[in-house]
């Protein structure tokens, strides 16, 4: 039997309280929990058939519940789905040889609290708005070139103009609303990271860590948000384990 | 608000849940194996695993 390894936890002062949690829970299709400890340290796991690890994506749906309900009672790493180790004994040497760098993430995240938000937006809406402000620029280069008879010189031109123009516009657009979440969300002090347009409809998919306290700020922040920009979309999702604030690789 | 907003943000959860727990948090790296009907097979990309592993099991079950 090979161990599948769950989540990374802080330690606990009372191992009574961790031993009852963990015995009202269950992994993977009916698992038994257990715990590997070392100092103050500990790796949420269970044992699983040697090189099975046999899974859907309910099976997924399971693990991420499970991690989610253990980051309720205590600070964790979620480790990512799927990674297995032979034995206790060599998950434990696996903590004391990273013991340092887990106990750094750990204090990082001690407290707080992952959300996701993404920006949607209506592309055709958008690009017809910025095409016509690069149309209008388009004009004055037509007349900068009134001289060139070349028409189909001049329509490449344009084209890559107005294309350019439209790009550069969205880019511009979008930098402006990320500055705008950002000084929104200075007052939580959260640690955030943003990705500008990962596809053509989501422009904007950001992600903060802040304290729980915070978190009924951050929903008033972001319904804020959605009544100053009526064109898009904001959807906030959350409160996660800290997945995306986890910088760890273990070999 | 409509069904259909209501059904793209049930997705977009989904798919959140599954970017998270197959893509981030501490990585361990080596082999990573997921087995299909005794079959082993090295771990790629658990993504697109994941779907091998959905429509095996359908093709499994003669549900296409």
């Amino acid at each position: 039997m090979e161990k599948l390894i769950y989540s990374i936890i802080k330690g606990t002062e009372n191992p009574a309280q961790l031993i009852s949690v963990l015995n009202g829970l269950r992994g993977i299709s009916g698992a038994k929990l257990e715990v590997v400890s070392c100092e103050r340290i500990a790796a949420v796991v269970c044992s699983v058939q040697k090189n099975a690890v046999v899974t859907d994506r309910s099976g997924t749906l399971e693990y991420a519940g499970l991690v989610d309900n253990l980051s309720k009672e205590f600070t964790l790493l979620p480790v990512r789905f799927g990674s297995v180790m032979e034995s206790n004994d060599e998950i434990r040497k696996m903590l004391q040889k990273n013991y340092k760098e887990i106990e750094k993430n750990l204090l990082k995240v001690e407290g707080r609290v992952e959300f996701g938000l993404k920006v949607f937006c209506d592309p055709e809406k958008l690009q017809a708005r910025f095409n016509a402000k690069g149309e209008a620029e388009i004009k004055t280069v037509d007349n900068t070139v009134k001289g060139q008879n070349n028409s189909v010189f001049k329509d490449y031109v344009n084209k890559k103009l107005i294309e350019y123009r439209i790009e550069e516009s969205l880019l511009s657009y979008v930098n402006s609303v990320i500055q705008e979440i950002t000084e929104c969300c200075a007052g939580l002090e959260a640690i955030s990271k943003y990705k500008k347009m990962p596809s053509p409809t989501n422009i904007i998919d950001a992600l903060f860590l802040i304290d729980k306290e915070m978190t009924d700020q951050l929903i008033r922040l972001v319904k804020d948000l959605q009544t100053r920009y009526p064109d898009l979309n904001f959807i906030l999702t959350g409160p996660w384990p800290p997945y995306n604030f986890v910088d760890i690789t273990i070999s | 608000m409509n069904e259909n907003v209501i059904d793209r943000s049930r997705d977009i959860t989904i798919l959140e849940v599954l970017d998270r727990v197959l893509n981030k948090g501490v990585i361990l790296t080596g082999d990573i194996v997921i087995s299909v009907a005794d079959v082993d097979l090295i771990y790629l990309g658990v993504k697109l695993m994941l779907s091998s592993v959905e429509t095996m099991e359908k093709l499994k079950s003669g549900k296409h």
